[in-house]
This record gives C-alpha cells, sequence and structure tokens, in this order.
C-alpha cells in the first residue's frame, strides 16, 4: 500500500542547540468513528483511526500519544522539543487496523 | 393463586422482552464507547483532580463547524527531571467515546503543550487532565459552543 502522506513541521525554521522549538507531525488519515454512513450505499464505514503516535529523537522516547477516535481528519499534533545535538526526529505511527508507517526529519542546529 | 402465578410470569417476559432491544443496541454501538467521567477516574485511580488556573486552555467560544475544533493545553510549569508534567489528557463530556487524546510527556520536551484538532458532537464542555511527576492532578475545563455537529 502506498505510504500516507505525512509531514514534520519545525518552528522557528533556524535553532540553535539548547533552543526550545515547537514540533508539528501532519498526516492524511480518514479518522473514521465507525458511527457515520457513507452517504451513496447508506452503509455504515468501519472506524478506522490512529490509535498509537511516538516522538523519537536520537533513538530516546521523547513522547507517546495515546489517539481516540474523536481526533479529527488530518490531524494535525503539535508539541515542544528541547533541541539537543545534531540527530534525526522520527514520528511512528500505528491504526487501529494495524496499518503503521514513520517520518523522519534531520535536525541541524546552526551555531 | 394460580392467576397470581400467571400474571408474575408474563410481568417477567415483558420485562425481559424491554430490556433485550436495548442490551443488543448496546452492543452494536461504538465498542470504545465510554462516560467522562469514569474515564477521568481511570487516568486518575479514583483520585479527583484539583481545579487549577496552572492549566491552560485555548479553545474557540464558539466552533462553527464542529468537525474540526482546535484545542490546546499549555501547563504552567518547569520541566526539569525532578519536577515535570508527566501526562496531559483531553476529554469531552458529550462525545461517545469521551477520551480524545493522551499524551506522555518527558523532561526532554522543555515546554508542557499539546495542540490537535477535536470533533465534538454538540454543545459541551472540554476537559483536561494533567499529572504531575510527584503524582498530583490537576484540571481545568470550558464549555464550547458547536453549531454544527461534527460526528456521522
Amino acid at each position: 500500500m502506498e505510504a500516507r502522506k505525512s509531514l514534520i513541521k519545525i518552528k522557528p525554521k533556524r535553532y540553535k542547540n539548547g533552543d526550545i522549538v515547537k514540533v508539528s507531525f501532519m498526516i492524511m488519515h480518514p479518522m473514521y468513528t465507525g458511527a457515520s454512513k457513507d452517504k451513496k450505499t447508506k452503509k455504515i464505514i468501519p472506524a478506522k483511526y490512529i490509535n498509537s503516535l511516538k516522538f523519537i529523537y536520537n533513538g530516546k522516547e521523547i513522547t507517546n500519544m495515546k489517539v481516540w477516535e474523536s481526533v479529527s481528519t488530518n490531524p494535525v499534533f503539535t508539541i515542544y522539543m528541547k533541541i539537543n545535538g545534531k540527530g534525526k526526529l522520527t514520528v511512528k505511527y500505528t491504526d487501529n487496523t494495524g496499518e503503521s508507517g514513520e517520518r523522519s526529519k534531520k535536525i541541524k542546529p546552526k551555531g | 393463586m394460580e392467576r397470581r402465578e400467571f400474571f408474575k410470569t408474563v410481568g417477567a417476559v415483558a420485562a425481559v422482552s424491554a430490556v433485550l432491544p436495548t442490551v443488543s443496541f448496546a452492543k452494536s454501538g461504538n465498542p470504545n464507547k465510554m462516560d467522562y467521567k469514569t474515564a477521568i477516574s481511570a487516568v486518575t485511580n479514583g483520585k479527583q483532580p484539583k481545579m487549577s488556573d496552572k492549566v491552560k486552555l485555548k479553545v474557540p467560544e464558539i466552533a462553527e463547524n464542529g468537525a474540526v475544533v482546535p484545542v490546546t493545553v499549555i501547563v504552567d510549569s518547569p520541566m526539569t527531571p525532578q519536577n515535570y508534567v508527566k501526562s496531559i489528557h483531553i476529554f469531552s463530556t458529550k462525545n461517545s467515546n469521551a477520551r480524545c487524546l493522551d499524551t506522555n510527556l518527558s523532561p526532554a520536551n522543555g515546554k508542557a503543550m499539546v495542540a490537535t484538532r477535536i470533533k465534538l458532537n454538540g454543545t459541551q464542555e472540554v476537559i483536561a487532565v494533567v499529572e504531575l511527576s510527584n503524582g498530583e492532578f490537576l484540571m481545568n475545563k470550558k464549555s464550547i459552543k458547536v453549531t454544527i455537529g461534527g460526528c456521522g
């Protein structure tokens, strides 16, 4: 299956060691609750939602989230993170149907 | 005597048939269905969280579209290894599954904040429950007016 579109955004774009930056993870996901109906076929759409999210920075898990179906379609999750040296930030997600994936971004502090 | 027995059995059958449909309906509904009171007590192990201004809940007063309601929780607390915010939970009072997002933070975050967008099924309250590293629970709540519900 084709990987879902996802994105990690870091604000501000230029940061130094020791700075606290805002990290947003966005993903294209339908987040079906299992209660809504298809308008054409009048059938209930089975539940499909992200249920777990992990933020891993240089091999260390800094934040994990348990997500329920009340989170909106195409969700955005924002947290803060302390920059602590060069490396990589990885976000791993899992779905209630067993689908999983990850997204990485290089961390390059300047100055 | 016989007449009495007869009415007893008839009454029992009527009661059972009245209960049965509701039971089967509950089974076919949302498997994650949970009341917000039980959801909060499951998180806090039965403790009553304290209302606190340290927990800042940023939500719109009126949400035109219940499918996308931005929610931001900021906790006014240091994030040192000795004293930090362990977790932030977001609940809604009227959604069939009250739990929205459970976040476990660590001192590496630097600042205790979580933001996301949730679905709300009608006008209701949003509750943020925060667990500190010393085992204390704080909470704050705000009501949101929803013009169009976001479920279904």
